[in-house]
């Protein structure tokens, strides 16, 4: 065997040891910006759509892409998207008392032109608005809606959809994605040390992972005794599965970029590898099964194979990270 | 001793000037900490968020109460709480520890009389939770002197109405595990507002049948009385409700909506109140969902500021609130601006207890 110069050897190490790019700069330039530009470009699709031809058919295919690429960023619960109420109004989900659907109703049926703009879009309660607002016009009973108001209210919600994501990711990179970056610099206020945007975007990591055990696995699931299968997250388009694992795609990327050249994640990869398996295997898009012993136990392992990744993600990417669960989130009183 | 001796020693005592809140550096806030190595502390701060003194805690700390006159406080453990540490604030010193009685547990908060002879705490039976207010003499010792009914299961703070020796106590309506703070009657919990006389007579009550699984946990008091409560929801997060209610006897309470866009923003759980100086403003902390709310003293939204893991929350001289966070931040919050005043690494407990 030929031996590397000295040179090489240290070149090499170096690489290892100290990588361009690690934990937060890797999540922000390597997924968050991604995403994000993914999801503008999705829903700006989405909106010239629906300019085009604002019948369901037309719009079911670029809308399904919004969500997609919503899911890319989705656990994302920090900075721009926070800002004027956006998470809720692209996203409106759990909604136990179906509040968007009785908005969404009662807009149809007043019929009001001033909501149908982009000054009144503003006005629309953030649970008729989004992606759910748009699934009920797609898919729920109001698709075959080929009235004008439908119409003029699909185009609204797209567009309305369109300028959110466009704006929260221009405001990412026009100053939230420099706070991160710049954590415990003189001045920034936001994120006083690096330690904290550390935890900052790992907390996102972990809150992702319980949303999905909890949240879109958890509400169908309800009980043995009381199954929720309606409860099911855009079970109208039949992509309640689809959701959780996109998500878990999403999240497993962001897991690596924030372990980028601090660490091996072993088990972390092999959970998430798990839950991976587990969603690809599962043939129930929406969880009808959770009301049947037999697949309800399907649907369960998937959420046990959720949570796992979230213990495995928690102690090794917190270790590695320096950070853990809040001091005061973590258990109140 | 003998009469004479102990005549002698009375008026030695009054001879000798008293210590004051002075000599405690003045101290304007204290919190309870956990430091790097997993040790606990209660620390006093200045108004500006300085480090004044500190001292060892036996184990993680919730709330304090501070005498109304002498420079000595009172820190109270984290519920199931086994003791509570009266402290000099002057020297830092641990002049008395209280233990609570047989079958009796602490549950992190408490308040003085208003002259500063009695200190009263909040308890529950340790089976079951029925709520208990311990009596202490402040005046001999912290001698346990007897108890009275608090009104309700799972009391958790008690503050007194200014001017008044009127009690209000939180009955968080939550039974717990006596040993690991598990909650065993969340589908049918009850909490309560109460106003209790100093012997223990139920004066007002208030609920919230509509709500009833919206625990009422803190208290914060308006200058003029307000009665300002801070709520930990219990039910379904997607279903949220409000957090923070406002109350004066004889009128009918006011809970306070936040904005639209802000309605999940606390994740369904309050973990610290306060007034603004002035009683203008009354402010929600929520760890989990990492953000301070701020409305009217008539319940309508102002403002919010985002904040990872912040709890602790208390009036700031300058005006707005003064919070302290679990990553040692000690920051102002006002206007729905964020200042930071000091950091240390510490990670500050629940609470951030005003002096004064």
């Amino acid at each position: 065997m030929r031996l590397l110069p000295l040179a090489a050897l240290f070149l090499a190490a170096q690489s290892v040891l100290a990588p361009a790019q690690a934990d937060v700069p890797e999540a922000i330039s390597k997924e968050i910006l991604p995403g994000y530009a993914g999801f503008t470009a999705a829903a700006q699709a989405l909106s010239d759509a629906a300019q085009a031809d604002c019948s369901s058919a037309a719009l079911q295919a670029p809308w399904n892409a919004t969500f997609d690429a919503w899911l890319g960023v989705a656990h994302l619960r920090l900075g721009p998207i926070e800002d004027k109420g956006r998470a809720l109004a692209i996203a409106f989900w759990p909604d136990p008392k179906a509040i968007g659907a009785r908005q969404t109703e009662s807009m149809l049926k007043a019929a009001d032109p001033a909501l149908v703009t982009a000054d009144g879009m503003a006005q629309v309660s953030v649970a008729a608005r989004g992606l759910f607002g748009l699934e009920r016009l797609l898919y729920g009973a109001e698709a075959t809606d080929t009235g004008a108001y439908a119409c003029d209210l699909r185009r609204a919600l797209a567009a309305d959809l369109a300028r959110m994501a466009q704006e929260t990711e221009a405001e990412w990179h026009g100053g939230y994605a420099d706070l991160l970056l710049t954590a415990g610099a003189e001045g920034n206020t936001r994120f006083l040390t690096r330690a904290e945007a550390r935890q900052a975007l790992f907390t996102q990591l972990i809150s992702g992972l319980e949303f999905n055990a909890d949240q879109r696995l958890g509400r169908p699931l309800g009980s043995f005794d009381k199954p929720r299968p309606e409860r099911a997250e855009a079970l109208a388009s039949g992509r309640s599965l689809r959701d959780v694992a996109l998500s878990l795609k999403a999240l497993e990327g962001f897991a690596r970029a924030l372990a980028q050249g601090l660490g091996e994640i072993p088990l972390t990869e092999a959970a998430f590898a798990r839950a991976h398996d587990v969603a690809a295997k599962l043939d129930d898009p929406v969880f009808a099964g959770v009301a049947e012993p037999g697949t309800r136990l399907k649907v369960e392992i998937l959420q046990q194979s959720v949570r796992a990744a979230h213990d495995a993600a928690l102690s090794e990417i917190g270790a590695l990270l320096g950070v853990d669960a809040g001091f005061n989130s973590a258990d109140g009183d | 001793m003998k009469r004479r001796a102990f005549l002698a020693s009375l008026v030695a005592a009054a001879a000798i000037p008293r210590a004051s809140w002075a000599d405690a550096g003045n101290p304007a806030y204290l919190a309870a900490a956990k430091d790097p190595s997993g040790g606990y502390a209660l620390w006093g701060l200045s108004e500006t968020g300085e480090r004044l003194f500190s001292q060892s805690l036996p184990g993680r700390g919730h709330a304090a109460t501070a005498h109304p006159i002498r420079p000595e406080a009172v820190a109270f453990a984290r519920r199931p709480g086994t003791f509570a540490l009266v402290i000099d604030c002057a020297s830092g010193a641990l002049t008395a520890r209280l233990t609570p009685p047989e079958g009796r547990q602490f549950n992190g908060h408490g308040v003085y009389s208003e002259d500063g002879t009695v200190l009263f705490t909040s308890e529950v039976v340790a089976e079951g939770s029925e709520g208990r207010i311990g009596i202490w003499d402040a005046a001999q010792g912290y001698r346990r002197i007897g108890e009275f009914a608090s009104n309700g299961i799972g009391p958790h703070e008690i503050r007194r109405l200014p001017g008044s020796e009127v009690l209000v106590v939180a009955n968080g309506g939550i039974q717990t595990d006596p040993s690991d703070r598990t909650p065993l009657n969340l589908d049918r919990m009850r909490p309560n507002l109460s106003y209790l006389s100093p012997d223990g007579a139920v004066l007002d009550q208030v609920e919230l049948p509509d709500m009833w699984q919206n625990s009422i946990r803190h208290l914060a008091l308006g200058p003029d009385g307000l009665v300002a409560f801070a709520m930990q929801w219990q039910g379904d997060l997607a279903e949220p409700v409000p957090l923070l209610g406002l109350h004066r006897r004889g009128t009918e309470v006011i809970l306070a909506e936040p904005k639209d866009a802000e309605m999940f923003a606390m994740q369904g759980y309050a973990g610290s109140i306060a007034f603004s100086p002035d009683g203008a403003e009354v402010a929600i902390t929520s760890p989990k969902g990492g953000r301070v709310q701020a409305f009217s003293a008539e319940g309508a939204p102002l403002w919010s500021v985002p904040r990872a893991d912040v709890c602790g929350l208390g009036p700031c001289a300058a005006g707005g609130f003064v919070a302290t966070d679990g990553q040692g931040a000690v920051a102002r919050v006002a206007a729905g601006r964020f200042e930071p005043l000091s950091s240390a690494n510490l990670s500050w407990d629940n609470h951030l207890v005003a002096l004064g």
